[in-house]
């Protein structure tokens, strides 16, 4: 086998099916190898930022390991923004790219870039290999690596002539680590017992270790109020009475109140960003802090932890939640607090009814939520709709919920629903975007026609950039600078350009039919949703301000009138 | 119109081994950076597959913050702090 077939049969060994590509120069030894092979099914992109964003979709969605291809040079540049997205979100990713013959490494060849030098900051590790016979057990380490620990994306960038050198190394065996050994307990039970107001507050690290079903388990055996980052939505499932929602800039009133009082704060999973905590210095003010997390480089970074257990989030939740079936916490007055702030500070604005009312946002994401089945995957980009959806949509597991967390790509919904589509062929997928967003990777509406895919696109057209707009409106005295895209296309006949159907509704009336068409329809379908220009994000914490200082629309005119931020 | 002042920068030594593999020193160097110190000193010295890398650093920032982040690199072993010392420096 030459250096290619290894690379198609360390696939097969791993059960890797589907990787999404571009072909070029430098790799065209992996596409001709493609050619003769039967267990890989490539999915073609129309730029190489869908297809890192696409097998970033595809991780999320299916909890395994997304493979992106491309070749030297641009291809490799343009899955920069790609992989820096897996890498921010801690997304399991085997990169691939060709490189330039090794002898011309370094001569400025045609379609050469450094691409080892350039991508080290958004990896977990990469390589650039220099012998074909490195290749197999490159291949087995990078594999393993990208999913193991706390996961991210790793890169191999490999020269063409490696690609065409028969190796005959085989790749060495794996042996299994085995369960890992629980950490001591006994001092976070004796907190937890000792806390008159302990709160839950969950993060992406519950669905990256696979720990979905276990923190189910002890949410609801512990029966803690929770709250949940952006990438912790739908850990505690859309029927939960003990969780608050959203923390954080644009979360609930009651989950911030709950942080603001709580005495005792369980992290599982998440790395206190400055999205969710808002001021550090005024976050959780009262609290003593427990962070479970896989990653010892999280624990005690932005915030000094009082107790810190670094470790497999399965084997430390399994482990607690046994300890509190057997004497359950005595917190009956904090949760019938919680409770309360959720029913007065939750997000359960009263829909407007009046039927011919310009349609909202959380509107509009209410009624969605309503209609598409409980296993339907939402892809958002990046803006307003994307809180929206964070907001308002019940989500009962956290890979239904696609969203960019730490890099907030936009431009990242389409492709990523593309990915989550391929991981759940039989199920719904929808991607919710901005019409800002959605113009970001509009050329793989392509794709979608290319292989027939069933996923549905839902565009709320607001006509300018809206969370811009939006912090310009509060925070910069309302002087709006780029933010208008009121020369958008016709994005009907655009879609129906690339023979995918497309509605267009405005009105409040219209949404369920609306939803309800996409939804019956055998095939992709988009759904052109207008909204008001005007449409804010409530409630709104000022970037770098305290979380107890959250603006909601009440404020609003006050803030845009007096507030000036330099 | 800052008026210059004195300003206390500690100062640290840090020890790694380190595989040589390809961009090692850059991917070394990108973190340290990345995290908020800057090198006043490095040695390195080549035995091997393997690097021994001695470094001075300067930095406001925890230093163990930093340690933690050099430790999740795949290719760096044995991470040790040695001697932390306060280096007066002037600033503008």
């Amino acid at each position: 086998m030459n250096g290619a077939q290894h690379i198609l049969d360390a696939f097969h060994r791993h059960d890797i099916r589907t990787v999404f590509g571009y072909p070029g120069g430098c790799i065209m030894p992996l596409y001709d190898a493609l050619v003769d092979d039967v267990g890989t099914e490539h999915v073609l992109c129309r730029h190489e930022q869908g297809c890192a964003l696409a097998a970033d979709g595809y991780a999320r969605a299916g909890g395994k390991l997304g493979v992106c291809i491309a070749t030297s040079g641009p291809g490799a540049t343009n899955l920069i923004t790609g992989v820096a997205n897996a890498h921010r979100d801690s997304i399991p990713m085997l990169v691939i790219t060709g490189q330039v013959p090794s002898g011309l490494i370094g001569t400025d060849a045609f379609q050469e870039t450094d691409v080892l030098g350039m991508t080290l900051g958004i990896v977990k590790h990469s390589y650039l290999v220099d012998s074909a016979d490195d290749l197999p057990a490159i291949m087995e380490e990078a594999i393993h690596l990208a999913q193991s620990g706390r996961p991210g994306p790793v890169w191999i960038d490999i020269p063409k002539d490696i690609l065409l050198t028969e190796a005959h190394a085989q790749a060495p065996t794996r042996t299994g680590s085995g369960p890992t050994d629980c950490p001591n307990l006994s001092e976070a039970l004796t907190m937890l017992r000792a806390a008159r107001k302990p709160l839950l507050y969950s993060g992406g690290g519950v669905s990256l270790a696979h720990a979905e079903a276990r923190f189910r388990a002890f949410a609801e055996t512990s029966a803690l109020p929770g709250v949940v980052t952006l990438k912790g939505i739908g850990n505690a499932g859309k029927h939960s009475d003990q969780n608050l929602g959203m923390l954080g800039m644009h979360g609930s009133r009651a989950a911030n109140r709950a942080v603001d009082e709580c005495d005792l704060l369980l992290v599982v999973g998440a790395r206190l960003d400055d999205r969710a905590t808002g001021k550090l210095d005024t976050f959780a003010p009262n609290a003593r802090m427990i962070h479970i997390d896989a990653d010892a480089a999280e624990i005690n970074k932005l915030r000094p932890a009082d107790l810190a257990i670094r470790g497999d989030l399965n084997t430390i939740l399994a482990a607690l939640t046994r300890e509190l079936e057997t004497e359950p916490l005595a917190i009956a007055d904090w949760q019938k607090q919680c409770r309360t702030w959720n029913t007065t500070g939750g997000f359960n604005a009263a829909d407007n009814e009046e039927p011919l009312a310009p349609i909202t946002g959380p509107a509009f994401v209410r009624q969605l939520s309503r209609i598409a089945p409980d296993d339907t995957v939402i892809a958002c980009d990046v803006g307003q709709h994307q809180m929206w959806v964070a907001q308002h949509y019940q989500f009962n597991h956290p890979r239904h919920h696609l969203s960019s967390g730490g890099l907030g790509t936009m431009g990242f919904g389409l492709p990523a629903a593309i990915g989550a589509q391929f991981a759940n062929r039989g199920s719904t997928v929808i991607n919710v975007a901005g019409d800002g967003s959605f113009m970001m990777n509009a050329q793989e509406l392509a794709t979608i026609r290319r292989y027939r895919l069933p996923l549905k696109m839902i565009i709320l057209d607001n006509q300018c950039l809206g969370m811009v707009r939006q912090q310009q409106e509060l925070f910069y005295n309302n002087r709006e600078s780029q933010i208008d895209l009121d020369d958008n296309p016709d994005f009907v006949a655009m879609a129906r350009a690339f023979d995918i159907p497309a509605l267009h509704i405005e009105r409040t009336d219209q949404i369920r039919r609306g939803i309800e068409t996409i939804l019956a329809y055998d095939g992709p379908m988009l759904l052109h949703v207008a909204i008001a220009r005007e449409d804010n994000v409530w409630p709104i914490v000022k970037p770098g301000a305290s979380n107890r200082d959250m603006i909601d629309e009440s404020q609003r005119t006050a803030k845009s009138s007096k507030e000036h931020v330099a | 119109m800052n008026p210059q002042r004195q300003t206390d920068t500690p100062s640290y030594t840090l020890t790694c081994q380190m595989s040589h593999e390809a961009a090692a020193l850059e991917r070394l160097c990108q973190v340290v950076r990345i995290r908020g110190f800057r090198i006043a000193r490095m040695a390195v010295e080549s035995a091997g597959d393997e690097l021994a890398i001695a470094l001075t650093l300067e930095g406001t920032r925890p230093i163990n913050m930093l340690k933690s982040q050099l430790e999740k690199l795949h290719t760096v072993g044995d991470v040790v702090l040695g001697v932390h010392e306060m280096k007066q420096t002037k600033t503008a």
